[in-house]
């Protein structure tokens, strides 16, 4: 069943494509179909007596889709429900591109679910790069700004970053002598196998760390992602932050998972490394996106420096040795949650600009005092996306943080003999916290800076007095109003009952 | 069924607040209506609680169920929450009910506000009846969140909008201290849950670490309590409608952080408390104490003088709590609850019968227009200056006792406080209620309605009465409360002396020369004009935090993000691969004989090398 | 019979003054017919290995039947080496060497 996830799209494409089916409609179609599917297949997937893996072979391939690892299932969740509340709320200049953009979101959808749901690593890869395809041909024509180098700098940042990660995945197939993820976790569990000598084990999991980190755009590869999101078209930038970019985590989890407690020896050497680099995305991109004047670019700094929590979770479930089930889960969760919400924000800077027509922040003012609806949509996302309570990101950056410091306790305080208590105390603390804790310490500041750039660019565009060009703006149309809608209402559920996704 | 009733807390005023949102935006008066039945049933069922019904313990809800370490939240039903209960759904139905006359003839969206009140009541409820740190924090955010709604309900006024956006971030960045208090909590005891806690023996060799913890969890409260240096939301505050600011800014949430404090000693037990930790948070107390009695004395606002004096009080308790006397900050909590509320509404009052007029100086002769409404600000203000037999006589009195106890310098300082105290409120009263109008607005002021009185006669007689032994031993927030008698000693003396000396100083200044003050005959002088300005403490973080960090460190941030990463790591390495593809191009010179001689060359060195490997 | 060293001294001499021809020289057809000589240098050092690996006055016919490969492709090569040539001619007026430089630029 879960094929048809696949082929429903991709029928689709072929029919707006070759035989000029309507764009919008058709590929709304699709969509409600593949939402449905995968509603079912997660439902059906969550009941434990059903088998969850459906064995399909593609041309002699083998192309098993499964949703047995731990996080396909929200992944899934998160591609039907953006790709549908992407094509439900597009705006597209012209019949033409209409069709196009529905092409592409479909593609990316297609490819991202082949992700997410195949077991064979290299299908995992191949349908990674469909997917990336369409944002790469999207940004360069239908793009904002100046998009021609903008599209290329893409195509390069993440070619390379995918040659990269195909040597490390190969690496790590031959490693383990199998290409199948659930067959590597079954070696990995039973017979405690490993990759190889700690040499390899180090070289694997650097190329995998570099190509993933560049795909979700961790601290030095980030300069792509932010330019990218803001120049591509509406619901390119939704399925691309929303979905795609979340492959690269995926990929990371899952491989620590699917390698148990050798997930250590694996990725640990890095692990120093990598909490640096998070810190970087936290409070580094945090700092650039307060500088950012136009509404896209710090959107897309902001869904950068978001992933840095990720990587935080990441690093915490290696160095419990993929026992601190907490981290994985709470970065299930976080990912589901920075899908969503970041696409609403997209989709509602979207529906600003096609209003307003600007983005920059200066420019607007005192909007939600005409569209009030716009004004309530963005907030609730803006406040999902810095860690309100009851909506969903906020379990997952609480539970992320909480399951840093699992395990950990204080050492015995050291008297330094400073005569001071306070250097005594603090001196104590610092001995006594490992690096993770101490990256948690740097990393929460990330909560003071994200509430000073959502709650800076809210101030600008919807309070304070109307500005021109928010005058004469139309109110939201009702299909604006659900393709919103569904995102908040999700991210609302899932924050008031996060239970759902485990 | 019914032992989940205590969750009714949270659920009713949620519920009312998503429909009064989302469903009757249309219909205000339905949603006002939602609201007040909300609050009053959550009064209503606190006074049950309260008169000992008893629903057994009510279930934890599982909110991160995971194999290990799951993450749940679950209700704590003790004394000190059931009464600090009754405080919030007292107040908070006396304010839902004054703001409906309060916000008659205002044409913004009433159900927004509303809204807002009933979030504001389930976030506030959320941190009183937490057992846990995990639902004090969920709560910590969302009254923060109501809060920034609530201070932004006009927000196409850009003060407003700004002082909502400065109050959530100074919120915020208290809460970064609570969080890693929070983490450091649960590496420390291994548990968040308060009645874990209670259970668990503190090794004295981790002092310093429980110092750190405290500390922490320390910085959380002086974000939400507004301490010295995170004090600069509360008086921006006051942009938000003035029920609000009495029930949020006054009453309730930024008590929470004396709230939290007090919890945490009485689940941590006091021996969590380090003396080193006490010693910061005593200090931080009686700054905040005596800075903001001083700027409470050359405000022209009303809301404002009212928010300084707000900020003065909440030092007050937490040098209490720093004192380790949880019994006092409770008490004063409680009493300063109810007359600062009362103060505010009363202020409020007087606001909407003078045409939104705030400043002081522009008021005047009130108390023959609005009689009723000056009874009840001057029961407010005997209760805040501590006139004896009024509430806030006994609660200072108990403040003033335990810092006679512990600390001679605090004594001090609350002395003092109590001194600028007086000033500023006879100040107020004299300036604002007292000779005649002095303009237009302030004559032609008329009583306040019905919806608006009554609450404020309600709140009066508790500013008066909530002090006494009958109503505080059973009402105050702590377990086991005894109202003392209040002793005839140095504390009581020295209340009443600074009673005698800051009201007499008032009169000095502003009781004798009548009709001709048009401004304050004070604000000339240096002193004066600094704290008019906030002690400079505003522009400084304006102009070096927000200006410094968020622009320049932001600005420079972006262009080293630009130039460097982008331009010289990522095109840098694109021109070093286009230089390195020019070099090796020079070898194509497309000369044949060059070719040639170069692989006639390579021919002979391959020869030479063959010749060689073959004979050795 | 003429000892190996003598084939062997005649072909490097042959070989020499192909290869110097072809570096030297700036006129394309004399550059092939230099290349020619080197072939048959090489020809001539292979019928060589021949006689002197031959037992009894009989050689080794494998390596001269190598040669006579070699004359027939050579054969080949410059008939569609000599009409490249002259198609070059006739495109740029002149065989020059040095001049063949388009593809640098």
């Amino acid at each position: 069943m879960l094929i048809w996830l696949l082929i429903v799209p991709i029928l689709a494409c072929l029919l707006i494509g070759l035989l000029s089916a309507p764009g919008r409609i058709t590929a709304l179609v699709s969509a409600g179909i593949t939402l449905v599917l995968g509603l079912c297949a997660i439902i059906v997937g969550m009941l434990p007596d059903f088998d969850t893996e459906c064995l399909t072979t593609f041309c002699g391939i083998p192309l098993q889709f499964t949703t047995a690892t731990p996080l396909c299932s929200s992944m899934l969740l998160l591609t039907v429900v953006v790709t549908f509340a992407a094509l439900l709320g597009m705006h597209a200049p012209s019949k033409r591109a209409e069709r196009s953009w529905s092409i592409s979101t479909l593609l990316i959808s297609a490819g991202a679910t082949g992700a997410f749901l195949s077991d064979n690593i290299i299908a995992f890869y191949a349908f990674h790069e469909l997917a990336l395809i369409p944002t790469f041909v999207m940004i360069g024509y239908y793009g904002r700004g100046e998009r021609r180098t903008i599209a290329w700098r893409t195509t390069i940042y993440l070619g390379l970053a995918s040659m990269v990660l195909l040597a490390g995945l190969i690496m790590l197939c031959m490693g383990m002598g199998t290409t199948s993820v659930a067959q590597m976790h079954a070696l990995a569990m039973v017979y405690g196998k490993m990759p190889g000598t700690p040499a390899t084990m180090g070289i694997i999991s650097g190329l995998l760390l570099v190509g993933f980190g560049t795909l979700v755009s961790l601290f030095p590869f980030h300069s792509w992602a932010a330019p990218a999101y803001a120049s591509a078209p509406t619901p390119i930038a939704m399925m691309h932050a929303g979905v795609l970019k979340k492959f690269g985590l995926y990929g990371l989890f899952t491989f620590a998972w699917a390698l148990g407690p050798a997930c250590r020896f694996l990725f640990g050497g890095w692990n120093d490394v990598l909490l640096v680099l998070l810190l970087g995305n936290v409070l580094w991109v945090g700092c650039v996106t307060i500088a950012q004047t136009r509404l896209d670019k710090m959107l897309g700094n902001s869904s950068v420096m978001h992933m840095g929590y990720l990587f935080l979770a990441f690093a915490a479930y290696v160095a419990s040795s993929g026992s601190n089930y907490l981290a994985l889960q709470g970065a299930n969760m976080l990912m589901l949650a920075h899908g969503l919400s970041i696409a609403m924000l997209f989709l509602l800077a979207g529906q600003i600009e096609y209003r307003t027509n600007t983005l920059e922040l200066c420019a607007m003012s005192g909007l939600a005092r005409k569209v009030p609806t716009l004004g309530f949509l963005f907030g609730l996302a803006g406040m999902a996306s810095i860690g309100l309570p009851l909506l969903a990101n906020f379990a997952g950056e609480f539970s992320i943080f909480l399951s840093c410091f699992i395990g950990w306790a204080p050492g015995t305080t050291l008297d330094c003999g400073l005569g001071c208590c306070f250097l005594d105390s603090i001196s104590s603390l610092l001995g006594g916290l490992g690096p993770v804790q101490l990256c948690v310490v740097f990393a929460l500041w990330g909560l003071v800076i994200s509430a000073i750039y959502m709650l800076r660019a809210i101030r600008r565009v919807f309070a304070g007095e109307i500005a021109p060009c928010c005058e004469k703006v139309p109110r939201l149309s009702c299909t604006e109003v659900l393709s919103a809608s569904l995102l908040g209402a999700l991210l609302l559920l899932f924050g008031i009952a996060p239970f759902l996704i485990i | 069924m019914l032992q989940n009733l205590p969750w009714l807390f949270l659920v009713l005023p949620l519920v009312v607040a998503a429909v009064d949102w989302l469903f009757l935006q249309r219909c205000p008066r339905t949603a006002a209506c939602c609201s007040i039945t909300s609050a009053a049933v959550c009064f209503i069922l606190c006074l049950a609680y309260l008169c000992g019904m008893q629903t057994g313990s009510p279930s934890v809800y599982e909110w991160f169920p995971l194999p290990s370490h799951s993450l749940t939240l679950g209700l704590l039903m003790d004394a000190l929450s059931m009464k600090m209960m009754l405080v919030v759904t007292g107040i908070g139905l006396l304010v839902h009910i004054f703001s409906t006359g309060y916000m008659r003839g205002d044409t913004s969206n009433h159900s927004r506000y509303f809204a807002g009140l009933s979030i504001f009541m389930f976030s506030m409820s959320c941190i009183v009846l937490a057992d846990g740190l995990l639902f004090t924090f969920v709560g910590w955010e969302l009254v923060g969140f109501s809060s920034y709604i609530l201070i932004g309900h006009w927000y196409d006024r850009t003060s407003a909008a700004d002082a909502a956006k400065k109050a959530f971030i100074t919120n915020r960045v208290g809460d970064f201290g609570f969080l890693i208090g929070i983490l450091l909590t649960l590496g420390v005891f291994g548990t968040l849950s308060f009645s874990d806690m209670a259970g668990q023996q503190i090794d004295p060799a981790q002092s310093g670490v429980l110092t750190a913890v405290v500390l922490c969890l320390f910085c959380g409260a002086v974000g939400k309590s507004a301490q010295f240096p995170l004090h600069v939301w509360l008086p921006d505050a006051m942009e938000g409608p003035t029920p609000v600011s009495a029930l949020i800014h006054a009453a309730t949430m930024v008590a929470a952080g004396v709230y939290m404090l007090v919890r945490l000693q009485v689940s941590m037990g006091t021996d969590a408390f380090t003396p080193s930790a006490c010693v910061v948070i005593c200090t931080v107390g009686a700054i905040t104490a005596l800075l903001a009695a001083l700027m409470a004395t050359q405000q022209d606002d009303i809301k404002r003088v009212l928010a300084y004096s707000t900020l003065s009080q909440l030092g007050y308790m937490v040098m209490a709590a720093g004192m380790l006397s949880g019994e006092a900050a409770m008490f004063h909590l409680y009493t300063h609850a109810w007359f600062k509320a009362l103060l505010f509404l009363a202020a409020g009052a007087v606001i909407v019968r003078c045409h939104h007029e705030q400043d002081i100086w522009r008021m005047g002769g009130l108390r023959r227009r609005m009689p009723l409404t000056t009874l009840c600000f001057l029961l407010g203000t005997c209760a805040l200056v501590a006139v004896p037999g009024f509430s806030g006589f006994f609660s200072k009195e108990a403040i003033l006792t335990a810092a006679w106890e512990s600390s001679i310098p605090l004594f001090v300082i609350g002395a003092l406080v109590a001194v600028l105290t007086t000033f500023y409120m006879v100040r107020l009263c004299l300036v604002a209620f007292c000779f005649t109008a002095r303009t237009e607005s302030a004559e032609r002021a008329q009583e306040a309605d019905s919806a608006m009185l009554i609450p404020l006669l309600i709140l009066g007689v508790m500013a008066l009465i909530s002090g006494y032994g009958f109503m505080a031993d059973t009402l105050v927030p702590f377990a086991g409360f005894r109202a003392h008698d209040f002793e005839f000693g140095v504390p009581f003396l020295t209340g009443l002396l600074a009673l005698i000396v800051g009201g007499g100083l008032a009169w000095f200044v502003y009781g004798r020369r009548q009709k001709k003050l048009d401004t304050d005959p004070l604000a000339s002088c240096i002193f004066s004009r600094a704290l008019r300005r906030r002690l400079y403490i505003d522009s400084f973080y304006d102009k070096v935090l927000i200006g410094g960090i968020q622009q320049w460190g932001a600005a420079i941030a972006h262009c080293v993000d630009d130039g460097v990463i982008r331009r010289l790591a990522g095109h840098g390495t694109a021109l070093f691969v286009a230089w390195c593809g020019k070099l090796l191009s020079k070898i194509q010179c497309g000369s044949l004989r060059v070719y040639v001689l170069v692989s006639a060359l390579g021919l002979i060195v391959a020869m030479i090398l063959f010749a060689f490997t073959i004979i050795h | 019979m003429t000892p190996l060293s003598h084939y062997l001294i005649f072909s490097g001499v042959l070989f020499s003054l192909g290869l110097a021809g072809a570096i030297i020289r700036r006129n394309i057809l004399v550059v092939f017919m230099c290349l020619e000589l080197m072939l048959t240098a090489a020809n001539v050092a292979l019928v060589g290995f021949s006689r002197a690996q031959g037992l009894e006055g009989v050689p080794v016919y494998d390596a001269q039947l190598l040669v006579l490969f070699i004359m027939a492709i050579a054969a080949a090569e410059v008939a569609v080496g000599l009409a490249l040539i002259v198609a070059m001619f006739r495109a740029r007026r002149g065989v020059e060497s040095s001049s063949l430089t388009s593809l640098k630029d």
